[in-house]
């Protein structure tokens, strides 16, 4: 097996993303993750949505699936239980996968498919110009709320923990050691991994700028408790700074363990033999 | 005797559908053919009306609606809806014991009243009524021999309930079996009755055998949501496809369910979904994806009466508009409708190897009439189908790979994650030959061009459209799906009332069969087309688009849309109309010409 650099990663199309944009972070913690499980290209699909993030895929030269807005985890669950042995890694904005795909984020979390989930949450639909997204402060002026924004904010960190993904935990893209960190903890995680993480639009949202997210970051204490589900909840509630780190983290049989299960199930009612000319026995 | 319709009715939960289902599985293990046609409501219990009708016969039948040889009613309600609709001399049984004075008689035919209800309290089992109501009819046709047979069926039927379920109904169906051969004072002509077999067969549905397609192509994954009338396809695949690896999952919604197809698609496996009308609405925007990004994919629509929530269990064929159209953009797909359970199988066969080798969604339309219709099926070669397998790229180090290289026949090299030195990025964007995104007006043009090229090359490999009839007929039917069935039929009535009518059935509605559609119409006068929507949706589609057909050729429409299928009757009906139409426009003619 070849032996992967962070270079070896690179695609074919450079990132459009804006020079200063925190999805230039997320990228190059993903690669330095990769690398350092020596993760293959051809072994490793990347599946995305729509959005500024979602164009992820096309900075890889890994396998990659951009989908349609809202649907990068359906694909990536369909794809992992299909073929197991792919490394699946859906990526995505905050629009994508809690607004258009907030009802797949929910089942993904309770099947505890073996991927991992990285939402890069800028506040904002940022490809579409500014408009204000599900993460979005009151506050926020944009075209289409000239006056004001009339909608509280979605949590997803206290989401993902309330849906029972697996690992959960929320970087920032400032502290790129951190998120690779994170990354490389999600990746090495066998369940629904969901990494969180605030990188914010240079562009389109002055509310939460870089300056303003790094004064209220802060580390989960070192003492966390892992497996202590409710206190992660409480951490993801706190209105007294956004904390960064792993929320949770346990292990539960995968979606593709249970669905080994079924197999065997499936098997044990019939011969090693069987065969499709079986099956049509049922139709005689 | 050739050919028989029995007809049993009721209300939902007095087991109409499992006492036909027993019946139907018993007469072609028996060696006959039987075709069903079943109707029920949406609810589970209530007072909606359930329908199951069966046609026993020698050769191979295509519908079994219309008229009703023996009927069976185990409410009051459908006696009345019904008997006007027996033929003569046929028998109507009904429950003497809810129903002491038939408020509607006949005397062209036989009516039974026997205490159904009282035959199976006395052996405690009020529930097994229908089981009873059975027994009767199979002892009416005692010289088809069906009572050993229907036992071993209601036992299969029931073989993961207690012992006592299955004694209790299999005691029920002897009683009434008993009943009908000791006690009953015979005035019908049945009981002479014989009916020739003619050997083995098969006996599934429509919605299994689409099922049982998949399976023997090489699907191995299935993603699905629950909905009426296709969820039995799921149901089927769930329980077969574990046994061989495959998998079959359930997912939170029907957008999610073509993704998770899709998704495995990519990876190389070969994957459908199912759904109807509701779902398919929900799954257009992903069916835009997988013809963009050129992705294999099979989707069955078994189409119900619409718009939104419309009638679940009605059959309805106006899902056509929404399979050729419903996505936006120019999106090259394939759509398929199969005529009966046979056909279900071999156009899904069909629908695999087309998405396989040209990268396309491709679009099976049953509908309710069709899907959950048991029928007998002529034995299965499965040693002997062609069935076509993704045709990777082989690639080695340095080799310079292009997903979607503009080729002649328009079909791209593919890989699968997995496959070394294969990696690229299939998008729903636009995109250049090296799946990179852009806006390039060149660009755009020369791909539409390409992903519609893969249809051309296609085209010849399509199942020919059928025709059925007379050869040179002056009135010609164009059919699609499950109606054609009965347009055979009404052809056959037709034939021997002297009226010459040639069929038209296209297994492939799209890329609309235009050249099939051309050589058809060139030698009629008029050409009817008899669908089971509002809109005329393949009619108006080959008029619109089939430009030669406006010239010289009539084409009119014959439609249903009240949820039921078309009978044979109906249909001729209206041929004979047109028939007369025609004579008179001929007359007229002639006249003139003798004038001048």
């Amino acid at each position: 097996m070849k032996k992967m650099e962070i270079a070896d990663y690179k695609g074919k199309v450079k990132p459009s993303w804006c020079p200063g944009c925190g999805n230039h972070s997320v990228l190059m913690a993903l690669k330095k993750a990769m690398a350092e499980l020596n993760y293959q290209t051809h072994e490793t699909a990347i599946v995305s949505g729509i959005g500024c993030s979602s164009r992820f895929p096309f900075f890889m030269a890994t396998y990659g699936f951009h989908s349609i807005h809202g649907r990068a985890l359906p694909v990536a669950i369909g794809l992992k239980q299909a073929k197991p042995e792919i490394n699946v890694i859906a990526v995505g904005g905050d629009g994508d996968g809690l607004s258009i795909g907030g009802n797949h984020f929910i089942h993904a979390g309770r099947k505890n498919p073996n991927i991992t989930y990285i939402m890069m949450d800028n506040e904002i639909y940022a490809l579409t110009k500014g408009q204000c997204s599900p993460t979005s402060r009151i506050g926020t002026i944009t075209k289409c709320n000239p006056y004001a924004w009339t909608a509280d904010r979605i949590n997803p960190v206290l989401m993902a923990l309330s849906f029972n993904a697996s690992y959960v935990a929320r970087g920032y893209a400032g502290d790129v050691k951190q998120l690779e960190k994170l990354i490389f903890g999600g990746l090495q995680h066998k369940g629904f991994a969901f990494i969180h993480i605030v990188s914010p639009c240079v562009q389109y949202n002055k509310v939460s700028s870089f300056e303003k997210i790094k004064e209220i970051v802060r580390n989960l204490p070192d003492n966390h408790d892992l497996t202590d589900r409710v206190n992660a909840m409480k951490y993801a509630f706190s209105s007294d700074g956004l904390y960064t780190g792993v929320f949770y983290k346990v292990q539960r049989p995968t979606y593709e363990e249970r669905y080994k299960d079924v197999i065997s199930k499936a098997k044990q009612a019939v011969d090693s033999n069987f065969s499709i000319k079986d099956v049509i026995k049922q139709f005689q | 005797m050739k050919d028989l319709k029995i007809k049993i009715s009721g209300i939902s939960g007095q087991g109409i559908i499992s006492s036909g289902d027993i019946l139907s599985y018993a007469t072609a293990r028996k060696g006959y053919y039987v075709t069903t046609y079943r109707a029920f409501p949406s609810e589970i219990r209530g007072d909606g009306k359930c329908y199951y009708t069966l046609r026993i016969s020698e050769h191979k039948a295509l519908t079994a609606t219309g008229t009703t040889d023996i009927l069976v009613c185990l409410d009051e309600d459908t006696i009345y809806e019904g008997i006007n609709n027996i033929t003569k001399n046929g028998v109507l049984i009904y429950d003497s014991d809810i129903v002491p004075i038939l408020k509607e008689k006949r005397d062209d035919i036989v009516i039974y009243g026997l205490p159904l209800t009282k035959i199976a309290k006395e052996l405690d089992s009020e529930r097994s009524r229908n089981m009873v109501a059975l027994g009767m009819v199979v002892g009416l046709l005692k010289n088809l021999h069906l009572e050993e047979q229907i036992l071993k069926d209601i036992e299969l039927r029931y073989k993961n309930k207690a012992q006592e379920v299955i004694n209790s109904n299999k005691k029920a169906l002897n009683s009434g079996f008993e009943y009908c051969l000791n006690k009953l004072e015979r005035k019908d002509n049945l009981e002479k009755a014989e009916m020739k077999t003619t050997g083995a067969k098969l006996i599934m549905s429509g919605n299994e055998a689409i099922g049982l397609a998949a399976l023997v192509s090489g699907c191995r994954f299935f993603a699905g949501y629950p909905i009426t009338p296709a969820t039995e396809i799921m149901e089927w695949l769930a329980k077969e496809l574990p046994k061989f690896d495959g998998k079959m999952v359930q997912c939170e919604d029907e957008i999610a369910a073509i993704n998770y197809a899709l998704g495995a698609s990519y990876s190389g496996v070969k994957s459908m979904t199912a759904t109807s009308g509701p779902g398919f609405s929900l799954m257009q925007e992903a069916i835009g994806l997988a013809s963009m990004a050129e992705i294999p994919i099979v989707i069955a629509d078994v189409q119900r009466c619409g718009p939104s929530t419309g009638i679940p269990t009605k059959t309805e064929q106006s899902d056509l508009f929404a399979a050729m159209y419903g996505t936006h953009g120019d999106c090259p797909k394939i759509v398929l409708a199969p005529m009966d359970v046979a056909d279900c199988f071999y156009q899904t066969i069909n629908a695999f190897n087309f998405a396989e080798q040209y990268q396309v969604p491709v679009i099976i339309l049953s509908d309710a009439s069709l899907g959950p219709r048991r029928e007998c099926v002529d034995l299965i070669d499965i040693d002997n189908l062609k069935i076509v397998n993704r045709q990777k790229a082989l690639l080695k180090e340095g080799d310079i790979y292009r997903r979607y290289e503009d080729t002649k026949s328009g079909i791209s090299p593919i890989t699968n994650p997995g496959d070394l030195y294969g990696e690229h990025v299939v998008t729903g964007l636009e995109h250049t030959e090296e799946n990179a995104p852009t806006p390039s007006a060149q660009v755009h043009r020369k791909m539409i061009e390409k992903r519609f090229r893969k249809l051309e090359t296609a085209a010849g490999q399509f199942s020919k459209a059928k025709t059925y009839g007379i050869e040179g007929a002056s009135i010609g039917i164009i059919s699609w799906g499950s109606t054609s069935g009965a347009v055979f039929e009404a052809i056959d009535m037709a034939k021997e009332k002297g009226i010459d009518v040639q069929a038209l059935y296209p297994r492939t509605l799209y890329p609309l069969p235009s050249d099939w559609i051309k050589g058809f119409v060139k030698d009629k006068d008029v050409i009817i087309v008899v669908e089971a929507n509002y809109n005329a949706q393949f009619k108006s589609t080959i008029v619109e688009r089939c430009t030669h057909i406006n010239k010289g050729t009539e084409v009119l429409e014959f439609l249903k849309y009240d949820g039921t299928p078309f009978t044979p009757e109906e249909i001729l009906e209206e041929i004979e109309k047109v028939a007369k139409l025609q004579q008179e426009k001929n007359d007229i003619s002639t006249n003139k010409h003798i004038h001048f």
